[in-house]
């Protein structure tokens, strides 16, 4: 924004400002980047000293159990557990998400006679199934990966549904007069197009798959960061409970991390080579 | 250009780049009723001519290239191509619409190889063929590169090479240079018609700039709106190679242009 108004400007003057103004915004914004934490964990450390350890323990002594969690290996079989049932749901829902997503999209008797299921199923509180589901299916994997692939289903269902029927009047045009078949006009043109949005899809179902396999844990579980909370809780242990927040957070950051590292690598090989182009095709192709 | 492979003689081209247009009408419902978009249009375009639509926005131009293009029926009436009535978009045709449009996810070369793809598997030689057209419209050079890296007019030229790859007998082109600034369209001009006399096709070209249909067509079709009619035929008798500068300023073409101006006023 700044170098637009700069430059319009024309002024040597202006430019030789501006090139001050941006350094010393650039260095201003490392130097937050870089403060914030300790600012966090200052105002954590200060109220946490206010209270009880059973109300908010110390992030120091958060951060020690949280490193002894890892160097006796307890921690392991629980984030082991939790990781797997967050892909499988994941990997489940979408799965089914992109299938369903491409049949309504497709058909529109599959649409008038399915899309009324999908958004019952999405009006479902599928929380609400977890116990049932843990009734039918015990106490292992199975309703954790249900509860997630349900509710990872649906953002890929709409993102793949939307994704396929906004393909730009002019490009169906063209297809129509290469005489295209349907299947060639799907394969060629509307997935292609409905890459983006169906990778927004994507990252909304992994970390809805996060919440989903934690929550089911709540409900009934022997193994699992969702288990070992309900167990902290249980035995008042305020400090586990905050190694499991911590641990689901920095999963969440590495699958999202994980998420764009793919993403980044499917829109280079669609569009080109560097992420400049990357950038100017996507937005040519959302026009 | 020598360089062009055939794989279509020129005499087959001539046999079927004719289009007979039968007296069709096209009306279209819409929430405002019933619009009658062309009412009874009649014209035979012969093999290898360069013809131009012109007329005011809205009398039907790109609706009758549509038509042509098997892309829309007309309501009544029929459309021939040599003979053929046309019920669906013709192979024997290629277009070029208003914009590019082009795919940005493939290169240049891929956005030209797709009629062969979009066929099955494309052959050697016609993956030689999209080289070949597109040393043509000098674009060897962006082969690999994507249509967002690319001005305008090179868009433009990518989607000319696209129409021009499978060699078809008939180019319908729908204002193809109207987003263009007045210089790369004089460029693109010229380009077309070096490409036109080589490839011995059809050409249906709709603009809205007297000038462009002056200097590049044997015939230009005046079209006049609500409901869309032919309104006049004019032969632009000037033999070729024409220049801008002719077509700006010499006599013959005044009388042409008054002719045209007239008709649309
Ligand atoms: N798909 C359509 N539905 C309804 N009306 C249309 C459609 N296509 C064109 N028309 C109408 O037909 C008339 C001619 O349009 P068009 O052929 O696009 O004109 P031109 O290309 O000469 O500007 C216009 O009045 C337009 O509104
Ligand atoms: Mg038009």
């Amino acid at each position: 924004m700044t170098i637009e108004i700069n430059r319009i400007d024309g002024d040597t003057e202006a430019k030789g400002s501006f090139i001050t103004n941006f350094s010393s915004q650039k260095l201003l914004g490392q130097f937050l980047v870089l403060v914030t934490p300790f600012l966090f964990l200052l105002i954590w450390h200060l109220i946490a000293a206010g209270t009880t350890p059973l109300i908010l323990p110390n992030p120091y002594d958060v951060f020690m159990r949280l490193v002894s969690y890892f160097i006796n290996g307890r921690i392991w079989p629980h984030l082991f557990m939790t990781t797997q049932e967050i892909l499988a749901g994941f990997v489940l829902g979408s799965v089914l998400g992109l299938g369903f997503g491409t049949l309504v999209s497709e058909s529109d008797i599959a649409r008038k006679v399915i899309m009324p299921y999908i958004i019952v199923t999405q009006a479902l509180p599928k929380f609400a199934l977890a116990p049932m589901l843990v009734i039918w299916f015990g106490f292992g994997m199975a309703p954790k990966v249900i509860i997630a692939a349900l509710i990872a289903f649906f953002p890929l269902v709409e993102n793949t549904f939307m994704g396929l029927t906004t393909t730009p009047q002019p490009q169906l045009e063209l297809f129509r007069a290469l005489r295209a078949s349907r299947i060639t006009t799907l394969l060629k043109l509307r997935i292609p197009h409905a890459v983006p949005a169906i990778f927004s899809g994507f990252r909304v179902a992994l970390m809805l798959s996060l919440v989903g396999a934690v929550v089911a844990e709540y409900v009934g579980a022997n193994q699992g960061l969702g288990a070992l909370i309900i167990v902290s809780q249980g035995t008042l242990d305020t400090e586990l409970m905050f190694v499991a927040f911590v641990i689901l957070t920095v999963l969440g950051l590495c699958l999202d991390w994980l998420y764009g590292l793919v993403y980044k690598i499917v829109l280079v090989k669609l569009y080109g080579k560097t992420i400049d182009d990357v950038s100017s095709s996507t937005t040519r192709l959302s026009v | 250009m020598s360089g062009v492979s055939n794989t279509i003689t020129n005499q087959e081209k001539f046999d079927r780049g004719q289009i007979e247009v039968d007296f069709i009408t096209k009306s279209f419902d819409s929430d405002a009723g019933n619009i009658l978009a062309l009412d009874g249009i009649n014209l035979e375009v012969v093999p290898q001519e360069f013809i131009t639509l012109v007329g005011r926005s809205g009398c039907g131009k790109s609706t009758l290239l549509r038509c042509i293009g098997g892309l829309i029926s007309p309501s009544t009436g029929t459309i021939k191509i040599s003979g053929q009535v046309v019920t669906e978009p013709h192979p024997q045709i290629g277009y070029v619409f208003q914009q590019a449009v082009l795919l940005p996810w493939r290169t240049v070369e891929e956005n030209v190889l797709l009629p062969f793809e979009v066929k099955g598997n494309p052959t050697d030689k016609e993956k030689h063929k999209v080289s070949e057209v597109l040393e043509i419209v000098g674009l060897s050079d962006y082969a690999n590169h994507r249509p967002g890296e690319l001005s305008g007019g090179m868009q433009q030229r990518v989607s000319v090479s696209r129409a021009l790859v499978t060699e078809p007998s008939i180019l319908l082109m729908d204002e193809p240079f109207g987003a263009l600034d007045a210089q790369t369209r004089e460029d693109m001009n010229i380009e077309l018609l070096r490409i036109w006399e080589v490839a011995k096709t059809t050409i249906v070209f709709v603009t809205h700039d007297i000038g462009e249909a002056l200097f590049l067509s044997d015939r230009v079709v005046l079209m006049s709106a609500r409901p869309g009619k032919v309104h006049d035929i004019i032969e632009v008798n000037s033999p070729r190679p024409r220049t801008f500068d002719q077509v700006e300023n010499d006599p013959a073409f005044w009388k042409m242009r008054q002719r045209i101006r007239e008709a649309l006023h």
